[in-house]
C-alpha cells in the first residue's frame, strides 16, 4: 500500500509530461511544457534548501545563472556539439561557487542568511552587466545554436529536457528519502537536537546548498539551450524570487509541489499574459489566495484532510505507561 | 569506582554574573548524581559547558582522562556525554518512531548516506524498536510527536539520547512542567534506566522527593558555587544547604 502511495506522483509526473506528447498540443505548447518542466527542476533542487531543511535562500537565481551562461558562452566560445559537457560544466560551475558562497552564509541564520544569498547574487547580477565584452551586458547572448541532434523543432529539445530534468528529480527524490534528507528535514525542525545527536549541522547545510545550487545549474543550461538566448533577468532577484513562489505555492513540505508550482506560475502568465500586459498584477491576486487558502500549497491540502481521528486520539493514553 | 567526568577550576561569567565559580567535581562511573540549587544558580549553564554548548572561560573538563575542554557539541556526543533537554527537545513533525530512527541513524554512523532509502537498515530498525519498547513508548511509535502528552514528550527526548547509547546522561529536569502522578513514573523510569544500561546519570531536578529518593550523590549549587557534595543524608543535614536553598521547613 504504502508504496504505491508513494509512487503516485511519479506515475501523474510521467502520465502528464509523456502524455503531453501523445496528444501533441503543438509546438507553442510543448515549448510551455518544456519551461515549465526546467522550471520545475530548478524550484525542486531549491526547495532542498527551502522546504527540506528550511533555509531561505534569496539568492538561488544566481546558480541557475551561473548554469545558463556557462552553457551559453562556451557554446558560443567553441562547438555546440558538446553542450550536453557544458551543462554539466555549468552545473559543477553553480555548485563550485555554492562552496563559497555557503561557507560565508551558512553562518548566518534567519533573514541575515537570506539577505547576504541576495546580496552575493545581486553582486553577479551587476557585473555580467558590467562586463560587456565577456557577458554581452545588458544585451545578454543570442543565438546559441543547439547540437545537431536537438536541432529543428522544439519537441526534440522537450524530450531531451524531459529525460534530463526527471534523471535530476529522481536523484534529488532519492536524496530526500535518505539518511541524509532525514538529517535536513531534523536541522529544519530542531538544529539544535540535530547538533547534540553528533552532528554538524553546518556541513550538512553545506551539502545541501551544494547539491541545491548543482541541480539548478543544470535547469539554468537546459534553459540556454530552450530558446537560444540568456539575459541578466535570469541572475536577477525576480528569478530568485520566482523559486520561492513556485515551492510555496505548490508546496514546499511535499517534493513534487515545487514541479506543480512551476506549472501554475508558468501556465498563469501564459494565460494571462494573452489578455493583458499586466499579467503579474493577477499572478498577485492568484499567489494571495493559494497562499490565503492552503497555506500549506496546493500540494499540501491532504495534510489538513485525513489527519488525526478520534482512534488514535485515545492512544495517547495508552503511551503513558513509563513502562 | 573510577571518575569518568572530572571538571577542575571551571568559570565562567555573562557580563558580570559569575554563572561558574572555581567548580570542581569528579563524577563516579555508574553513579546516580542529583545537581540541585535555585533557579539561576548555573546548573543548565554547568551541562552548557560539559557538553561544549557554550565555551568555559577558563579551567577544564575531562571525560575519560581526555581533556574536553571547549571542543565542539558533535565530537563530545560522540565521545559519549549525551543530554536530554529541560524543555523537550524533539523532531515535532515525525513520528515518535520516526525521532528514535533518526538517533538510530546518527549512533550507527548512517546519517551522510545520500542515496540509500532510508528505511533500509535492519541494525537501525531493531535498535529503535528496542529502545522505544524499553521507554514504554512503543505502542504510540506511530503518533507524530507533536501530538504526545507533555510526560511522554519528554520521555521521548530522554528516548532520543538514549538511542546514542550513552556513557554518561545528562537530564535537565526530567519532570519539569509534570503532574505528581508523571513524575512519579518519571522517575521510577530513570532509576530503571539507570540500573538497566548501567549509565553514568547526572540529573538536575528541584523535586527534593525525587532527588533524595534515587540520587546517591547529591551536588548543590548556589549562585555558580558548588557549596556542598554528598550522600543524601549528608545533604539534608548540611547547613549551608539548608540556609541557601532548601530551607527548614522541608524536613
Amino acid at each position: 500500500m504504502r508504496k504505491i502511495k508513494d509512487y503516485l506522483p511519479w506515475i501523474i509526473y510521467f502520465i502528464f509530461f509523456i502524455g503531453l506528447l501523445i496528444i501533441n498540443p503543438g509546438p507553442h505548447y510543448i515549448h510551455l511544457a518544456a519551461r515549465i518542466i526546467i522550471y520545475g527542476l530548478y524550484a525542486v533542487a531549491f526547495n532542498l534548501i527551502y522546504g527540506t531543511t528550511g533555509l531561505v535562500s534569496f539568492g538561488h537565481a544566481l546558480f541557475y545563472g551561473i548554469g545558463a551562461y556557462v552553457t551559453g558562452m562556451l557554446v558560443k566560445a567553441s562547438t555546440p556539439e558538446l553542450f550536453y559537457l557544458y551543462i554539466l560544466i555549468g552545473a559543477f560551475g553553480a555548485a563550485f561557487i555554492s562552496f563559497f558562497i555557503g561557507l560565508l552564509t551558512l553562518r548566518l541564520t534567519g533573514i541575515y542568511f537570506t539577505m547576504l544569498t541576495l546580496a552575493f547574487a545581486q553582486l553577479v547580477w551587476g557585473l555580467t552587466f558590467k562586463l560587456y565584452h565577456f557577458t554581452g551586458g545588458d544585451d545578454g547572448i543570442q543565438a546559441i545554436a543547439k547540437p545537431t541532434l536537438l536541432a529543428g523543432g522544439v519537441t526534440k529539445y522537450y524530450l531531451f529536457s524531459f529525460v534530463v530534468v526527471t534523471i535530476s528529480i529522481y536523484i534529488l527524490w532519492r536524496i530526500k528519502r535518505s539518511p541524509f534528507g532525514s538529517v535536513l528535514s531534523g536541522i529544519r525542525q530542531n538544529p539544535q537536537r540535530i547538533t547534540f545527536l553528533g552532528l554538524n549541522v553546518y556541513k550538512n547545510q553545506l551539502k545541501a546548498f551544494i547539491i541545491s545550487a548543482f541541480f539548478a545549474g543544470i535547469a539554468g543550461g537546459l534553459y540556454a539551450g530552450l530558446d537560444g538566448s540568456i539575459h541578466p533577468d535570469m541572475l536577477h532577484w525576480p528569478t530568485s524570487g520566482n523559486a520561492i513562489l513556485m515551492a510555496t505555492i505548490g508546496g514546499m513540505s511535499t517534493f513534487f509541489g515545487p514541479v506543480v508550482g512551476a506549472g501554475i506560475l508558468t501556465g498563469l502568465e501564459e494565460i494571462v499574459g494573452k489578455y493583458t500586459e499586466y499579467w503579474s498584477f493577477y499572478i498577485g491576486i492568484v499567489v494571495l489566495i493559494v497562499v490565503l487558502l492552503f497555506p500549506n500549497g496546493v500540494l499540501g491540502i491532504k495534510k489538513f484532510t485525513g489527519s488525526k481521528n478520534i482512534e488514535e486520539k485515545e492512544k495517547e493514553v495508552v503511551c503513558n505507561t513509563g513502562n | 569506582m573510577s571518575a569518568i567526568l572530572e571538571i577542575k577550576n571551571l568559570n565562567k561569567h555573562f557580563g558580570g554574573i559569575h554563572v561558574a565559580n572555581n567548580i570542581n567535581m569528579s563524577i563516579k562511573k555508574g553513579e546516580m548524581s542529583a545537581i540541585i540549587g535555585p533557579n539561576g544558580a548555573g546548573k543548565t549553564t554547568l551541562f552548557n559547558l560539559i557538553t561544549g554548548f557554550i565555551p568555559s572561560d577558563d579551567g577544564k573538563v575531562f571525560f575519560e582522562g581526555q581533556d574536553i575542554t571547549n571542543t565542539r557539541p558533535e565530537t563530545i556526543v560522540k565521545l559519549g556525554i549525551i543530554r536530554a533537554f529541560q524543555v523537550a527537545s524533539v523532531f515535532l513533525e515525525e513520528t515518535v518512531y520516526d525521532n528514535i530512527y533518526l538517533a538510530s541513524l546518527a549512533h550507527f554512523n548512517k546519517s551522510a548516506k545520500i542515496f540509500a532509502d532510508r528505511m533500509i537498515f535492519k541494525d537501525v530498525h531493531e535498535h529503535t524498536e528496542f529502545i522505544l519498547k524499553k521507554l514504554g513508548l512503543f505502542d504510540c511509535k506511530d503518533l507524530k510527536a507533536s501530538e504526545l502528552s507533555h510526560g511522554d514528550m519528554k520521555a521521548l527526548d530522554i528516548a532520543i539520547a538514549l538511542t546514542l547509547q550513552p556513557k554518561i546522561l545528562l537530564l535537565d529536569e526530567p519532570t519539569a512542567g509534570m503532574a505528581p502522578e508523571e513524575r512519579f513514573k518519571m522517575m521510577h523510569l530513570i532509576k530503571e534506566l539507570h540500573d538497566y544500561f548501567k549509565l553514568t546519570l547526572v540529573f538536575i531536578e528541584h523535586d527534593m522527593d525525587i532527588v533524595f529518593s534515587i540520587a546517591q550523590t547529591i551536588r548543590v549549587l548556589v549562585q555558580g558555587q558548588l557549596i556542598a557534595e554528598g550522600n543524601p543524608d549528608y545533604i539534608r543535614q548540611h547547613e549551608g544547604v539548608i540556609e541557601a536553598y532548601l530551607g527548614k521547613e522541608v524536613f
